[in-house]
């Protein structure tokens, strides 16, 4: 009697450590309940007082295609170059026009005269509204990755990652001018460019504007090339720029103001004029975590942001509170 | 507004680039042809892939060898050189120095060395590297993602169910020909994403 009872309980023991150690070893493969003690955490800059949130999200809307490469605004029209696809949007959301190009776009951007500008590894492309090729330049070589454009009146600007410099061109593609190479008697110390992370963007009196992105920095030039004034600090402070490459993309509104996008903790901030952070258009909570690429942007008259967030593949639209 | 697809990287400081790459390249060939010593052609041998993994942590804390078989590897060529470097310095560091209370590196197991105005290189010291990961992730978030991990076959036990493996959230890892046990980014990845 007393060994049957003893061998039941050695049984139900047996019982209890199968179950304990294939518990343990279903929830640990799982990977629960095992904290990283080495995890890097950025959470304390994720948080955003709302009272510093300035814009909210007033339409969503998807991008049709796999790889997106930059958003432009031409009247009513959202376009947006997804890869070889060249895509337009009405205010609303809704595809109402779409065409293959011959080639994959890097950037994009659009003139006075609603002419499409697209920005191949190595060369430039016009097109009309419509992506009926105008021209297309010579390339600018093997080394080149070409990242931003801007064009105002007569000149056309070219960010160049890849060889670190930014071209004014004719509206023929002839080079005029080469912008931010080292030249310490324009008090210019060069373009540090990590990773090929490099936007460029006018303002209302058709000065550049270069993001220096290994220095967290924006920079301003004079017609001659020379530099004007910068600003810009690092940090993962709101007021700073996160991490090498940030901001990655930037547009200037009417008013001068500045929107920053940058990569690594995806966010959207208004600067002043001269520099002064003024608020959040969109926190770090808006996107997904860790994000390598920080959403492009483009502005209206409106003041109204338009994010191409390349993780959701989506059109968001961020207007004035 | 720039294309996002695999990013493009540049051909930048060449020459250090090179010297380096080729430093580790050797250093890996070496410890691939002495892990072949001990292994015929057909054997197969544990590999993490550097692109699946999401720095959790456990390549530190389950390996049973210790200090684990997995450490920090450096892509030379994939690296910015920068001096805001988010592999070495904890987020918002009180100035980009080498001062402890800036490091991100919990051993204090990555060497930066100025090269020149405004480029720094980011050098792993192997024996004190735990593969905690941390630097991964701070590199892989706000730099190019050229650190990474790696087994190293010149310390893994080759262990019939590696520990790592079995609680790798990631299923990063993999068994691969210990004629070729190494999967460095910008190498065996050319054209994915990272
Ligand atoms: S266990 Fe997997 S996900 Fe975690 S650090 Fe190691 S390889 Fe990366
Ligand atoms: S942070 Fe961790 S993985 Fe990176 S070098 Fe230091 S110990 Fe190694
Ligand atoms: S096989 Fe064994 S020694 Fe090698 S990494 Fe895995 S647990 Fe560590």
């Amino acid at each position: 009697m007393n060994r049957k009872l003893i061998n039941g309980l050695l049984v139900l023991i047996a019982i209890a450590i199968v179950v304990i150690i294939t518990k343990d070893f279903v929830g640990n493969k799982a990977g629960k309940n095992t904290p990283n003690p080495y995890e890097y955490s950025v959470d304390q800059f994720r948080q955003v007082d709302s009272a510093k949130v300035l814009y909210h999200e007033v339409l969503t809307f998807p991008v049709g295609a796999e790889t997106l490469s930059g958003i432009a605004l031409a009247d009513s029209l959202v376009i947006v170059a997804a890869g070889n696809q060249l895509l337009h949007y009405d205010r609303s959301g809704k595809e109402v026009f779409r065409k293959t190009m011959s080639d994959t776009a890097n950037c994009i951007t659009v003139d006075k005269e609603k002419n499409l500008w697209i920005g191949m590894r190595h060369q430039v492309a016009q097109f009309d509204l419509n992506g009926n090729m105008q021209q297309q330049w010579e390339s600018f070589g093997e080394r080149s990755v070409l990242t931003s454009l801007a064009v105002s009146g007569d000149k056309v600007f070219v960010a160049d990652a890849g060889n670190r410099v930014v071209y004014q061109c004719d509206r023929k593609g002839n080079i005029t001018l080469k912008i931010g190479e080292k030249n310490e008697q324009k008090g210019v110390s060069g373009y540090v460019i990590p990773s090929p992370f490099f936007d460029l963007a006018l303002d209302e009196e058709g000065f550049l504007w270069v993001v220096n992105p290994g220095k967290q920095s924006l920079e301003n030039y004079n017609a001659d090339g020379s530099l004007r004034t910068s600003w810009g600090v690092p940090g993962m402070k709101l007021e700073g720029f996160s991490g090498c490459c940030n901001p990655a993309e930037i547009a200037i509104m009417e008013d001068n103001s500045f929107v920053t996008s940058e990569k690594g903790m995806p966010r959207i901030k208004l600067y002043g004029q001269h520099g002064e952070l003024k608020g959040v258009i969109a926190p770090p909570d808006k996107f997904d975590t860790d994000s390598y690429y920080a959403p492009d942007v483009a502005v209206d008259a409106e003041h109204r942001v338009y994010a191409l967030d390349f993780d959701r593949k989506q059109v968001r639209i961020f207007a004035p509170k | 507004m720039e294309s996002k697809e695999a990013p493009k990287r540049m051909d930048r400081r060449k020459l250090i680039r090179n010297g380096m790459q080729l430093s580790l390249g050797l250093s890996l060939a070496g410890v691939a042809g002495w892990s072949a010593t001990k292994s015929s052609s057909d054997d197969l041998v544990w590999q993490l892939d550097p692109f699946k993994c999401v720095q959790c942590g456990r390549c530190a804390t389950e390996c049973i060898v210790t200090p684990s078989a997995v450490k920090c590897v450096h892509a030379y060529a994939l690296c910015g050189y920068c001096d805001l470097c988010g592999g070495y310095l904890k987020p918002d560091p009180n100035a980009r120095t080498t001062a402890a209370e800036n490091q991100l590196c919990p051993t204090a197991a990555i060497k930066r060395k100025y090269i020149e105005e405004p480029y720094f290189e980011y050098e792993i010291d192997e024996p004190l590297c735990i593969g905690c990961a941390k630097c991964v992730a701070g590199c892989t978030s706000f730099g190019n993602g050229s650190l990474h991990l790696q087994v190293r076959h010149d310390l893994c036990k080759n262990c019939n169910e590696c520990a790592i493996a079995r609680v790798c959230p990631a299923e990063a890892f993999q068994r691969v020909p210990a004629s070729t046990p190494y999967l460095i980014k910008g190498d065996f990845t050319k054209g994915k994403k990272g």
